[in-house]
């Protein structure tokens, strides 16, 4: 440009500017700011004019748009709005030399704006466009200059009372050097700057930074002693007064108040606790600054106390102020709120910590768990899972006594539908507690993978299971009052189901051992302390709503489980106590319920003959010898292969369909009839007879039993009626009978079984087809083994097998005097007149007189039984065994008195 | 007209038109055929601090707030109308430094560099003459003259920096304040006494290489051209700034740190520009050309000393006295177990010392004590150039 038009545009500029300026009209702001722009950067000397005249835009500015603020303006209707918008992106972006001029100039401005316009609201104020656009060119200006420019600018900034909040704003850029400049002043303005600063996430860090480094100060041994004695309860003032810098202050407070740190701070607070700046710190302000604070401040106070009085008494006040304010339902503490969201490592504090923290600690989480129920619940849980000693379990039992009764009256009415509120509650924890700590079971644990597995580890669910135990004690000790009303005892009332669930998950043999977890514990003593609990609580109904049908039916299930696998244990005394105490359940459970009853003997029964025969001494099914060729395969082979003479291809192999060739030997031990007689048989049928406690439950139990065998033994569900048919028609149905006698014979429970039942008459009768069963094979194999094998094994099972109906039979006083002692006669039969007398006097008898309920009466106690005298079989039965017995005198002579003398007599 | 009917006519105007008017008066009682007199300065004085600057009330106390910015900015406007309105050049110095004389004043020195400023932005000949005068009276080291080249530079080279070809010009239409300008600048830069050294601004350096390059004579101008100045007046002896360009030239390559300088070139500029951007990066030097071409310019401005006179162009004893600082680079060098004999930059020092001074000495511009700057240079660490310029001279002498 030619300098001669430049310098005389300049000259033009510049009387433009200085005409238009001092005629002080806003009207050709645009215009002048126009040429404003170009003197500043043609004419840099002219600045502080054409930054005045920019000052007074912006206040013109300013004053418009507040009072425009209601509605929406064009800002091109208002001159100074308009050039505000133009001088904004021009200030902003002078660049770096420009700025040591324009900061101090917007600080000013924004300093004489604020004091003018003080009565106005900040957040208005801080909303109107000119105001944002002097905050950006101050912002953007403060960051291009050096360290100690800034500084000053912001020191200048602070100087002024009415615009804190322009240096909370500007100070975002710059949180370093705002923060330790804003505490330096007075709290009060230290505050606003604070607050302001606050609302930019970045810059907190900062003042916690300038905050921690003023204390460190303070508390330094070399410095000025005046100057300690202000600072504490400086920052103390401060913090009643500013959330931010409390915050800031108590974030990680372990780390800025470490012992030594507070060793130093009690010599100073001893040194000047009676100066004047420390009357407003007294112990009243710092529990209100506690309330304030996080659950960390609390431990820290709380570890203190264990050797500093003060800090006792100050946690002691806290405390009682705590639940003060807990009165007030709609208070909200921040210190409990901070429990709240902390509450892990508070009731890890609770299970760890000294007597005084476990105390303390007690008395917050019910304040917590009043509060908050869904704490209350989980506290619970937690401590019922992770509790080890009774300290804890005593700190649970009195957070659960002092949540429910806080703050309720003794004369509210309230306390039935509270207290009922609260149990669900407690439900709720104990069921929550159960499915963690079985979760947790279920989780790998280091402990496995470095191979150091404790001696005495046990599963989670087992310690849940101890401690319900111990608190069940306890209430039925009923020598603690917070436990009278048995909340934990009708909590786990309600979870029975659950709890049978578990039972019959661990007790389950097919249960998943993850390998190491938990669950790869011995799974026995988690059963046994489950057992424990379910015995030790009450399924009567009484204290508590019964149980439901399928809780009922989970716990059956769960214990006939639980009382097959403490069959299995070697240890007597561990095999008799787990027994016993599935006993004791069963019986608590059916003594109320016929459901429970039935349902306990079928499983029992049905577990007995199907899974667990082994352990009763029972031979399971024939099973296949596959080592052997079948005969079937073997006659098939016949058909298409070269027929050579006396090959065994062209020989019809003789044996036992489904067993192969005949054995030279069949008089191997397996074949044997297995006794009745043993501890495991005993066992099982001391938990059916448990099963049967009560009024009338034998009878009952037994007609059950009597009808579950028959279901369990008889292949189908016909021909299983009570009467007995001619001896004829058995010919026809002799496979079925052949099946059903072999079934019963393999079983040594089943037998065990029907003579329990032949005991509590008239049960047997039910299993009458199980008898009939019996009589018809024994009838026609002893008629087929008649002349063969007189002395083989085969005859020797045949009597056996005779011996026990005919026991059984007369047990169940289904053969009346003259014929029971057909048991007595019978070893001494032959063959032929063994046929005779079964069918003459046993299954013609039975055939006349049916076996039914009906010939059994009930006497006045309440027994059924046949009177032997009114039913005295008619002598056609008892001819044959009169005619046998007279025949062969000379040996069976003895029975004969017995038999017949007193028939006669009264005859 | 009496004292107080003056104050009393010129009461009756505002503050614009008062100054205006004030401007006339004083140039009515200042400027005569005879020198004036004690009591008519005194008047013009009361008159420029009461009706100028408006420092004074009426009774003579200071005024609080003076003027403000805006107000400065139509004093300014006032008197460069003013000055370049005045046709004498005697007349308009003699205004300008009874305006601006007294330098105690900081108010009136921020009004005097807002005006040079503002001369210099609109290259206002008139004006830049009379600062140029003003500098030279005021002795161009002066902390006044030093503040207000300072400002100069701050308001032309770092905050406006679109107007080098403005600047350029200026060499050819006021000479005489350039001069100056240059003089009191190498006061500004290369101090020893400085901690850290401050260096010129690489644009500065630009315009003044440009300076000194182009016109030989420029050095000597404030010299040949002498100051009107009011009758009565002591000239004060102009100063060449050729002794502290020489210790610019000489002290540069110890000084700038060349791998910084590569870091210099700014990648983005280039990108956005284009082709046009790239010329100029090419056009562009580096700031140890540029020093190597204001050497060149330099022994220029020596050679052009037309010998009239006395030798006035460089004093020994300046010269002399950069020599401690190199001694002391050297003694660095050798604590550093460094060879003097090949330190690249120590021996472009010395060479330019060299050149420098036997130019000077063969010119016939050096006054003061040359054997002792002789005597001296022949301490210095040991250079080939020197060694033959200090025996020549020594025995010329």
């Amino acid at each position: 440009m030619n300098p001669q038009t430049k310098s005389t545009s300049l000259s033009a500029d510049l009387n433009n500017f200085i005409y238009g300026v001092s005629r002080r009209n806003f009207q050709n702001a645009p215009e002048l700011t126009k040429i404003g722009i170009s003197l500043l950067k043609n004419f840099p000397a002219a600045r502080d004019a054409v930054l005045e005249y920019f000052a007074m835009v912006f206040h013109d500015a300013v004053n418009v748009s507040i009072n425009q603020v209601d509605y929406e303006t064009d800002s091109s209707v208002n001159g100074s709005l308009e050039s505000v918008s133009m001088i904004g992106p021009e200030l902003c972006n002078l660049g770096e030399a420009w700025a040591p001029f324009i900061a101090p100039w917007c600080i000013n401005l924004i300093m004489n704006i604020a004091t003018d316009k003080a009565n106005i609201p900040n957040a208005t104020l801080q909303s109107i466009d000119p105001v944002r656009v002097l905050l950006d060119i101050t912002t953007q200006n403060l960051t291009l200059l050096n360290s100690e420019e800034r500084a000053k600018c912001i020191d200048m900034m602070l100087g002024c009372r009415a615009c804190s909040w322009a240096v909370g704003w500007v100070g975002r850029a710059e949180p370093a050097l705002v923060a330790p400049r804003a505490l330096a002043l007075g709290p009060d303005a230290a505050r606003a700057v604070l607050a302001h600063l606050a609302n930019h996430p970045p810059a907190l860090f900062h003042v916690r930074a300038a905050l921690v480094e003023l204390f460190q100060e303070a508390i330094k041994v070399d410095s000025q002693a005046d100057k300690k004695r202000e600072v504490i309860p400086y920052l103390l003032n401060l913090a009643s007064k500013s959330d931010i810098v409390l915050k800031a202050l108590t974030q990680d407070i372990e780390n800025t108040l470490t012992d030594e740190v507070m060793e130093r701070l009690c010599a100073i607070c001893a040194a000047h606790r009676h100066s004047g700046a420390w009357e407003g710190v007294g112990p009243a302000s710092l529990v209100t600054l506690l309330l304030r604070s996080d659950i960390h401040c609390l431990f820290l106070l709380l570890k203190h106390a264990q050797k500093n009085l003060f800090c006792r008494q100050l946690l002691e006040y806290l405390l009682q102020k705590l639940e003060y304010e807990c009165l007030f339902p709609d208070r909200n503490v921040p210190l409990l709120t901070s429990a709240a969201e902390e509450i892990e490592i508070v009731r890890e504090k609770l299970l760890t910590g000294n007597q005084l923290e476990q105390y303390s600690v007690a008395r917050i989480l019910i304040l917590v768990c009043y509060n908050l129920p869904s704490e209350f619940v989980s506290t619970i849980s937690y401590l019922l899972q992770h509790s080890r000693n009774d300290t804890t379990l005593a700190l649970l039992v009195r957070i659960i006594s002092g949540t429910i009764t806080m703050h309720t009256p003794n004369d509210s009415t309230e306390i039935s539908t509270d207290t009922e509120r609260y149990q669900n509650f407690i439900k709720t924890g104990v069921e929550y507690a159960l499915r963690e700590s079985m979760m947790s079971d279920t989780q790998i644990k280091r402990c496995f993978i470095e191979g150091s597995v404790p001696e005495d580890e046990k599963t989670y669910l087992h310690y849940f299971c101890l401690n319900i135990i111990t608190l069940l004690r306890w209430e039925s000790s009923n020598r603690v009052s917070h436990l009278r009303t048995r909340p934990i005892g009708r909590a786990v009332e309600s979870n029975l189901q659950r709890f049978g669930a578990a039972l019959y998950e661990y007790a389950s043999l097919l249960r998943i051992r993850t390998p190491y977890t938990m669950a790869s514990l011995p799974e026995m003593p988690t059963c046994h302390a489950l057992a424990e609990v379910l015995d030790r609580i009450d399924m009567s109904g009484t204290k508590a709503p019964p149980p439901s049908v399928e809780a009922i039916i989970k716990v059956v299930q769960a214990t006939v489980r639980y009382f097959f696998r403490c069959l299995h244990i070697q240890d007597i005394l561990e095999k008799m106590r787990g027994v016993q105490s599935a006993c004791r359940v069963l019986r608590k459970l059916c003594v109320h319920s016929k459901l429970a009853r039935g349902a306990a003997l079928r499983e029992l029964l049905e577990a007995a003959t199907l899974r667990e025969q082994r352990a009763l001494g029972s031979r399971a099914h024939a099973h296949p010898r596959h080592a052997d060729p079948l005969l079937l395969h073997l006659n098939l082979k016949h058909g298409p292969i070269t027929q050579l003479t006396q090959s065994h291809t062209s020989v019809f192999h003789a044996g036992i369909i489904g067993k192969g060739v005949r054995k030279a030997s069949s008089q191997d031990d397996g074949n044997a009839i297995p006794p009745i007689l043993t501890t495991n048989n005993e066992l099982l049928m001391g938990a059916l007879m448990s099963c049967m406690d009560g009024n009338s439950g034998i009878v009952e139990g037994a007609t059950s039993i009597s009808l579950l065998l028959v279901e369990l033994v008889s292949p189908d569900v016909m021909y299983n009626g009570l009467p007995w048919p001619d001896e004829d028609f058995t010919k026809v149905s002799i496979e079925r009978e052949l099946y059903m006698r072999g079934a019963l014979e393999r079983s040594a429970e089943c037998r065990a079984a029907l003579r329990r039942a032949a005991r509590a008459r008239p049960a047997l009768c039910l299993a009458s087809a199980l008898l009939r069963a019996a009589a018809a094979t024994l009838l026609h194999r002893l008629r087929a083994h008649l002349d063969r094998h007189t002395q083989s094994a085969e005859i020797a099972r045949e009597m056996a097998a005779l011996s026990e109906l005919l026991t059984t039979m007369t047990l169940g006083q289904l053969l009346p005097h003259p014929l029971s002692h057909m048991l007595e006669l019978a070893p001494e039969l032959t063959a032929s007149e063994l046929v005779q007398v079964l069918r003459d006097c046993l299954w013609n008898y039975t055939r006349d007189h049916v076996p039914s309920p009906a010939l059994f009466t009930c006497d006045s106690t309440g027994l059924h039984w046949r009177d032997p005298s009114t039913c005295k079989p008619p002598a056609t039965y008892t001819d044959t065994l009169r005619l046998i017995i007279q025949k062969r005198i000379s040996k069976l002579g003895h029975l004969y008195p017995i038999m017949f003398l007193n028939l006669e007599k009264e005859n | 007209m009496s004292l107080s009917d003056l104050k009393h006519s010129l009461r009756k105007l505002e503050f614009p038109a008062c100054s205006k008017e004030a401007l006339i008066k004083i140039e009515q009682l200042l400027v005569g055929r005879a020198a004036p007199t004690s009591k008519q300065l005194d008047i013009a004085m009361e008159i420029i601090s009461e009706f100028v600057f408006c420092d004074a009330d009426r009774r003579g106390g200071r005024r609080g707030g003076g003027l403000n910015p805006l107000q400065e900015l139509q004093l300014i406007d006032i008197i460069c109308d003013y000055l370049s309105a005045c046709s004498n050049e005697t007349t308009k110095n003699t205004i300008f430094l009874s305006l601006f004389g007294g330098m105690e004043n900081q108010r009136k020195l921020k009004i005097l560099s807002i005006l040079a400023s503002m001369a210099v932005s609109a290259s206002s000949t008139p004006v830049l003459l009379a600062v140029g005068v003003w500098l030279q009276q005021m002795g161009c080291s002066s902390p006044q003259s030093l503040q207000l080249v300072e400002n100069i530079i701050r308001d032309h080279f770092y905050l406006n920096t679109t107007n080098l070809t403005a600047l350029k010009s200026l060499a050819s239409t006021a000479p005489q304040f350039v001069c100056n300008f240059i003089t009191a600048v190498t006061e500004l830069y290369m101090q020893e006494t400085q901690k850290p050294i401050k260096l010129p601004p690489k644009n500065l350096l630009e315009v003044i290489t440009f300076w000194v390059y182009s016109t030989p004579t420029l050095c000597m101008s404030a010299q040949l051209n002498a100051a009107a100045l009011p009758s009565g007046a002591i000239p004060m002896a102009a100063v060449t700034p050729l002794a502290g360009l020489v210790r610019w030239c000489a002290f540069a390559p110890l000084y700038i740190d060349e791998d910084a300088e590569m870091l210099e070139i700014p990648p983005k500029k280039i990108k956005i520009e284009g082709e046009r951007g790239a010329l100029k990066t090419v056009k562009a030097q580096s700031e140890s050309q540029l020093y190597i071409q204001l050497q060149l310019g330099l022994l220029q401005s020596l050679r052009a000393w037309r010998r009239r006179g006395p030798p006035a162009a460089v004093a020994a004893q300046r010269v002399t006295a950069l020599l401690p600082a190199v001694r002391e680079y050297a003694q660095r060098l050798l604590d550093r177990g460094c060879k003097i004999n090949t330190d690249q930059k120590l021996q472009d020092c010395l060479d330019r010392i060299g050149q420098a001074v036997q130019v000077a000495l063969a010119n016939g511009c050096v006054y003061g004590n040359i054997s002792s700057l002789l005597a001296s240079l022949d301490t210095l660490p040991e250079n080939r150039l020197l060694r033959i310029v200090i025996k020549t001279h020594q025995q010329a002498i």
